[in-house]
């Protein structure tokens, strides 16, 4: 494949790729209560997570390594089984705020409750990773995720204030209701940084055999990709600004998410708005299932690919088949599923330090990434947005969960 | 080469190129007056517990039988020591995939289209 080529599908990745349950569903609660106040949250969110799947690509190329792979070597068993624990706790969570997304989407279309809708999305979503490869997966979700381009199309078609808009880049202290505008921030930065996505990323890195000649083409697409990604979540947040804070909705319950785009958009707005959910969660579904197997399978040297015949790698297949009907189980059993993603979204702010420090002490090794380790600004900017989001999200989570 | 750096806990490749699992401990050899001697590497669930919490793996031990459930892959038949450490034996052939088996048989392999 050309290396132009290769390029731009990383750049369709990261477009079509970042816009999931969790993001949609943050930025539409942030512009609806705060306008553009929030938006510097999702840009840093954004810097964060493209520094993040850079480094991932970077030591898979240069390592050969999948980050769990190089974890369990560099710390050994004992230290491995923290952040092991913590990214399948949270993977498991957002995986689950994913398969609530599909199943609302297929509420808005067919008005038949969501919780009905649990068993069979996650059955469809098993029978794509039982069959599928690991190009179809991924190729296939970020074509289809394009569809979350509406947003950006019907955000210009509202003509928001530009100044407005380049306001809400510089961070400032609230206006009103100090509380929730940090969990809703710190929840933003949560769901942009999900550990999924890098850990995912290194898998695929290695599964695509890179070699130290990607290290460009890792370092635009990353950059690129996640830019352009990040511009659909602004998208999202300027459309709940504009649509939704004049008309003093505060999304509080799902059902109020579609008129996001059916004031833009009119009647097709409604039908972009449910496809566009389902792809998007749809995808993520698929990319967080695999992305579990894979952190376990390669954290303990099981046979691991999702090219391989289910039959071939048995544990591994083992791993997505026992945990897509248990996060299921969870949207089955009536939780709200709107509530359950941006708790999802603080616990993954909650747990950055524990998934991303070990990354950054492998990142400064040179027994891995030889002379491609770490600069200080890349070390030093992410050790402060994890820490700080996790002591904001510490704040916050107990205010939000017990009321203000 | 260091044991704790390049060795425990790296991946183990087999003689055809399957995952055999980490380099859960190492066997060390001690003769009167000699230096300590590396006999082996040794995959291994219950092995793997030893390092994590001694009570557990007792217990485990009990269960499972022990050392008989453990591969051990003589130093004599590991070759290069790189981003693997690959192993001149077959994985099969050992108790290594005891557990993918299982999981093969019992539940994965029984699953239409597996």
């Amino acid at each position: 494949m050309s290396k132009f080529l290769e390029i731009a599908l990383g750049i369709v990745t990261g477009i079509g790729g970042f816009l999931e349950a969790g993001s949609l569903a943050t930025a539409a609660q942030a512009g609806s209560e705060f306008g553009y106040q929030l938006i510097w949250a999702i840009a840093v969110g954004t810097a964060c997570i493209a520094v993040l799947v850079e480094m991932a690509g970077r030591l898979a190329a240069v390592s050969r390594h999948t980050l769990p792979d190089a974890m369990r070597e560099r710390f050994g068993i004992g230290f491995f089984l923290i952040p092991l624990a913590a990214v399948a706790l949270v993977s498991f969570l957002v995986l689950s705020s994913e398969i609530g997304g599909v199943t609302l989407a297929l509420e808005f279309a067919t008005g038949v409750s969501h919780r009905w809708w649990a068993i069979p999305a996650a059955l469809a979503i098993w029978l794509l990773l039982w069959k599928g490869t690991f190009g179809m997966v991924e190729k296939g979700t970020s074509m289809l995720g394009l569809v979350t381009l509406a947003f950006v199309v019907a955000a210009l078609k509202l003509h928001p204030d530009a100044a407005g808009v380049a306001a809400g880049l510089v961070p400032r202290a609230p206006t009103h209701d100090g509380a929730r505008y940090w969990f809703i921030a710190v929840s933003i930065v949560g769901a942009s940084v999900s550990p999924y996505l890098f850990y995912f990323y290194s898998a695929g890195a290695v599964e695509d055999q890179w070699d130290e000649g990607y290290l460009t083409i890792n370092r635009i697409t990353a950059g690129v990709g996640m830019t352009f990604g990040g511009t659909v979540a602004v998208a999202a947040l300027v459309c709940a600004a504009l649509v939704l804070h004049p008309a003093g909705i505060q999304v509080d319950r799902y059902e109020q998410i579609p008129f996001l785009l059916t004031s833009p958009l009119a009647r097709a707005g409604f039908w972009l708005f449910v496809a566009a959910l389902f792809i998007a969660c749809f995808g993520a579904a698929l990319e967080i299932a695999l992305q579990l197997a894979y952190l376990v399978a390669q954290g303990f040297g099981w046979r691991w690919g999702e090219n391989l015949r289910p039959r071939d790698a048995a544990r591994f297949s083992a791993i997505y088949t026992v945990a897509l009907p248990l996060a299921a189980l969870v949207i089955a059993s009536g939780i709200d599923p709107l509530r359950l993603t941006v708790m999802s979204m603080a616990m993954t702010a909650l747990s950055l330090p524990v998934t991303v420090v070990p990354l950054l002490v492998l990142m400064n090794d040179p027994q891995y990434l030889d002379e491609h380790t770490n600069g200080w600004v890349s070390n030093a900017a992410v050790l402060a947005v994890s820490v700080i989001a996790c002591v904001v999200a510490l704040v916050a989570l107990p205010l939000q969960v017990f009321g203000s | 080469m260091l044991i704790g750096r390049d060795i425990m806990d790296q991946q183990v490749v087999d003689a055809r190129g399957r995952l055999m699992g980490k380099v859960d401990g190492v066997v060390l050899e001690l003769h009167e007056g000699e230096a300590a001697h590396l006999a082996g590497i040794v995959i291994g669930g219950t092995t793997l517990l030893w390092r994590l919490h001694r009570g557990l793996a007792r217990w485990a031990e009990r269960k499972l039988g022990g050392e008989g459930r453990i591969t051990y892959v003589p130093w004599s038949k590991v070759g290069k020591v790189g981003v693997d450490i690959k192993v001149d034996v077959e994985a099969p052939r050992t108790p290594a995939f005891r557990w993918e088996h299982w999981v093969r048989d019992h539940f994965i392999g029984r699953i239409p289209g597996a």
